[in-house]
């Protein structure tokens, strides 16, 4: 079978480099100022909202304004980093650089977008109501293990998307 | 390996490989963090002229001090566990890979462990740099031109929001991941 017909037989240091590449591309794109200030707050204050939603609706009465949820003891900014797109940026950076068809690279990119930004949505209620009910956790719970949970959770869809197409022999055509 | 634990699911292997990476790191981050000073160092003073940075690793920072700073002047602090929490993000994978205790796995593990502390010092040198070329205000437009302040300053950002969770990722997939699909061969021998 030929390596058009046979995803998986790219080799690991092509998959790297192409990896490498989109990742310094995708990045370069989120921060230029233009898209940072038009695409990315915007994105980051509409994670603020949805979160504070939840929070209010389990009864932490929280305010938001832009990206900072506030309570009476605690608040909190989402900054970049902290809003799911460095996540996104590594799946669609390894999406892309992974053998497949447009429909398939678009349907694991997008359906992973989606469950890392639900999953972000947790992170960020849950770290809200550690820092004001627990704050000693807060540290460790925002640098180590939040954002640990998201990349490796990022990687796992990577790797099931992955396999998935992997199985499917697709053909040069439809690339 | 007994015949039970070959069969232990990815994602359970990879949480006990998390939490096992994270304790480590709770453990011996101070440490740790005394290796990356003076490598940073040293890759500092080598295009410095005068040779004046002197990096100190303390209670999770990274002081960092000049032979002409003012004496009477506070030393800035650059947080190092920012810089290398990622340790567990890369025990996680490994263990998720198959056969993570073999003396192959271990011996992978090994090899990316050693790279991913370059990587740290790297990831240092940007971040003192980046300080040298952006928060020492007159001092810093002095010895900085916008070229080598935005090549600073990007490096570093870059680090933080994206590279340093490629870099345990990029390390699993060359060293221990068994590509989905792959053919038979390096890959295919290392799924086994």
């Amino acid at each position: 079978m030929s390596s058009a017909e046979n995803p998986g037989r790219r080799s690991p240091k092509r998959f790297l480099l192409a990896f490498a590449g989109f990742l310094a591309l995708f990045y370069a794109a989120i921060a230029i100022h233009p898209v940072n200030d038009h695409v990315v707050v915007p994105f980051t204050a509409g994670v603020a909202r949805l979160s504070a939603g939840i929070l209010n609706a389990v009864g932490e009465r929280v305010s938001v304004a832009g990206t900072v949820i506030s309570s009476r003891t605690f608040s909190v900014n989402i900054e970049n980093g902290c809003n799911g797109l460095e996540t996104a940026l590594l799946l669609a950076a390894a999406v892309l650089a992974f053998p497949a068809s447009w429909r398939q690279r678009a349907a694991g990119f997008f359906g992973g977008f989606a469950a890392i930004e639900l999953l972000n949505l947790v992170r960020v209620v849950s770290l809200f109501w550690i820092g004001a009910h627990r704050p000693r956790w807060f540290g460790p719970a925002h640098a180590l293990v939040w954002q640990s949970i998201v990349v490796l959770a990022g990687v796992a869809l990577f790797v099931a998307w992955a396999s998935l197409v992997a199985r499917r022999p697709i053909r040069s055509a439809a690339r | 390996m007994s015949r039970a634990a070959r069969y232990v699911p990815p994602l359970v292997k990879g949480a006990a490989g998390f939490l096992a990476g994270a304790a480590l790191w709770a453990v011996a981050a101070e440490p740790y963090q005394r290796t990356l000073a003076p490598a940073a160092q040293a890759a500092i003073r080598l295009f410095e002229t005068p040779a004046v940075t002197r990096l100190r690793a303390e209670r999770r920072e990274v002081i960092v001090d000049r032979e002409d700073f003012p004496e009477a002047s506070a030393r800035p602090g650059i947080p190092a566990d920012d810089l290398d929490f990622n340790v567990a993000i890369l025990a996680a994978l490994f263990a998720a890979s198959p056969r993570p205790l073999s003396d192959r796995g271990l011996r992978r593990f090994a090899a990316a462990a050693a790279i991913l502390w370059a990587t740290h010092v790297a990831a240092l040198v940007f971040a003192v740099e980046s300080l040298y070329a952006l928060s020492l205000g007159p001092w810093s437009a002095a010895h900085y031109g916008p070229v080598a302040r935005n090549f600073w300053a990007t490096g570093n950002h870059f680090y933080r929001i994206a590279g340093m969770f490629a870099v345990p990722f990029a390390l699993w997939w060359a060293l221990a991941a068994a590509p989905p699909g792959a053919a038979p061969g390096k890959a295919g021998r290392r799924a086994r």
